[in-house]
């Protein structure tokens, strides 16, 4: 990519300043560069590293991927290297390279998260986002992300770990994301992320004569499917709080990209699809700054007050 | 490298029954035996793996045997004059879903959308190499797709090879093969034609269940195996953690296991190596 798009495209959160708003979501794009054959990883807004657990995380077993119409259902499970081996292998290349980026972290207790809060601040990571859809084991495995005060309590706790730019990535799967979004402003975060994947069942079914095989996928249903689900939350997390917010979920051309940005997003991710056109992200960069010029606009921030009028 | 390219369509044919074989052009000039490609396909948020069936690359005179495939008027056409198109991969697929109906339903001279190579590679014996090199190979159903590819290769590197192959019926025999099982098990009277043709190497494709055997055959009899697995995948590129079996992870010791990603580990893992459960 040649144009120089960095005065145009340009997102500022303060602590945390992008080149574009065009980021890559969390599990679709690995941890460093993986997708340089297809595209120039520095040239993104940021990317967002695959979740990161305190210990390494082998996954799931059996079927993890189950392709449905308009998207797909995941049950991988967490499978990652773990923050020491992330620290030491993966973080060296990412400053090399000069790719901005953003660290995921989750867990199954608030001292898990609390640790990896310090490790990111010990090592001088400017922005976290936390995957708050995994179960809080000691509660009785309630999600995180589902419940206002265990919410509250997490994301303070993290705050008073990590002082870089902390993002809290919202389940959809809850009655009232307003609660939930202003759980988190409460508790001092500087960012929301949403949404993380609904929840969804793939049904296999397979006949012979009158002898029948199922298996069931259940997990986390992302893809062009969610988008409207994750346009109403965006929206509604907007009209709640004064956060900036990252708006993700089935975005797969530049009309989602500005329907996000309408409805409150600051910035966006690019999840599912990167797996069907792997040099997406990239083509967004430069979609939008050809809109940006052509339409008459002085830049994205611009386009963007123009867009919520 | 791996790619994302777009290739036209040359060749598209019913060769069995439910079983298409298409041949599109290409840009690359290398891709080994058991590599694949993943293909886009409309509407379907996931491409769809295809390992190569054949490979090759012609000069692109009109004398070349690439004249059988592309015409005069297609060539260059609507392509970037700086690149070379005189590839032609070929992949062989069972008619199965939405997506390998739409790639049945494409005509000569259309576009498809592609990543390759992708994936490993199964290990060739070096060109010249002095011990005599026989391989066993052994397609089940439409596993024999890799098995062609890796016969052509082998047969051009003068190293000996048996292909057997097998199908559920006449109707779905795809050719190619030195020997065809039609019915029964393509491991029928295995320990005989081992015991006969005596391999250094087998190499296989196919079901689960087969390479599962194929393995044990293998270790019974001391002979390496190596074998290309298949799982739904959703990156093709080893970053989604989608379609990974478990292997033996040497390097913690024994008994240690890890995860290996069919698409980007594999898709080609030794015998030895992987855990069936």
């Amino acid at each position: 990519m040649e144009i120089d798009l960095k005065s145009t495209l340009a997102v500022d959160f303060g602590k945390f300043k992008l080149q574009n708003p065009i980021m890559t979501a969390s599990g679709t794009f690995g941890y460093v560069d993986e997708f340089d054959a297809f595209l120039d990883v520095q040239n993104l807004g940021a990317i967002v590293t695959k979740g990161i657990t305190l210990e390494e995380r082998p996954g799931n077993e059996g079927k993890r991927i189950f392709e449905c119409e308009a998207g797909m259902i995941n049950r991988i499970g967490l499978e990652n290297v773990g923050i020491q081996r992330f620290v030491k292998e993966k973080l060296p290349k990412l400053r090399e390279k000069g790719i901005n980026f953003v660290l995921n972290i989750a867990g199954s207790s608030i001292e898990d998260y609390v640790e990896l809060g310090k490790i990111s601040k010990a090592n001088n990571i400017k922005a976290v986002e936390v995957n708050v859809s995994c179960p809080n084991v000691k509660s009785g495995c309630l999600e995180f992300g589902t419940d206002e005060k265990c919410l509250y309590e997490l994301i303070s706790r993290i705050r008073e770990a990590y002082d870089g730019f902390l993002i809290v990535k919202l389940t959809p799967n809850v009655t009232e994301i307003e609660k939930l979004a202003l759980a988190v402003q409460n508790a001092g975060a500087d960012c929301i992320s949403a949404i993380n994947t609904l929840k969804g069942l793939g049904v296999e079914l397979n006949f012979n004569g009158t002898k029948i095989s199922k298996s069931f996928v259940q997990g986390g249903l992302s893809g062009k499917c969610v988008k409207p689900v994750a346009l109403s939350m965006v929206k509604r997390i907007k009209e709640a709080v004064n956060l900036p917010i990252i708006g993700l979920g089935g975005i797969s051309c530049l009309q989602d990209v500005l329907e996000f940005v309408a409805v409150g997003a600051d910035a966006v991710q690019i999840g599912t699809e990167n797996f069907t056109t792997p040099d997406i992200s990239e083509r967004l960069i430069l979609e939008l700054a050809e809109f940006i010029e052509k339409q008459g606009f002085k830049d994205f921030n611009n386009l963007k007050e123009e867009l919520r009028k | 490298m791996k790619k994302n390219l777009k290739g036209k369509v040359l060749n598209i044919e019913t060769t069995a029954k439910d079983t298409v074989k298409l041949q599109f052009s290409t840009p690359l000039k290398e891709i080994c035996p058991g590599q694949f490609v993943s293909i886009l396909i409309p509407n379907k948020t996931l491409r769809r793996p295809f390992s190569v069936t054949d490979f090759a690359v012609h000069d692109g005179t009109a004398h070349s045997c690439h004249s059988e495939l592309v015409s005069e008027s297609q060539k260059g056409q609507n392509l970037d004059k700086n690149t070379n198109y005189n590839g032609v991969i070929t992949v062989l697929f069972k008619l199965k879903g939405d997506g390998t109906n739409y790639l049945k339903s494409l005509k000569t001279g259309d576009t498809i959308d592609y990543l390759a190579p992708l994936g490993n590679c199964f290990t060739l014996p070096e060109k010249g190499h002095k011990a005599p090199q026989k391989a066993l190979l052994i397609g089940a159903g439409i596993g024999i797709a890799p098995m062609l590819y890796l016969k052509k290769v082998l047969t051009e590197r003068g190293i000996q090879n048996l292909l057997i192959s097998g199908f559920k019926d006449e109707s779905e025999v795809v050719k190619g093969s030195d020997r065809t099982v039609i019915g029964g098990s393509v491991l029928d009277n295995i320990q005989e034609i081992l015991d006969d043709f005596k391999p250094n190497i087998i190499y296989s494709c196919g079901p689960k269940v087969v390479l599962e055997l194929v393995c044990k055959l293998a270790e019974k009899n001391s002979l390496k195996a190596e074998i290309a697995m298949e799982k739904v995948m959703a990156c093709g590129i080893g970053v989604c953690r989608g379609c990974v079996i478990k292997v033996k992870d040497e390097s913690q010791g024994e008994g240690a296991v890890k995860n290996a990603s069919v698409c980007a580990d594999g898709p080609v893992f030794s015998g030895a190596e992987v855990i069936w459960k």
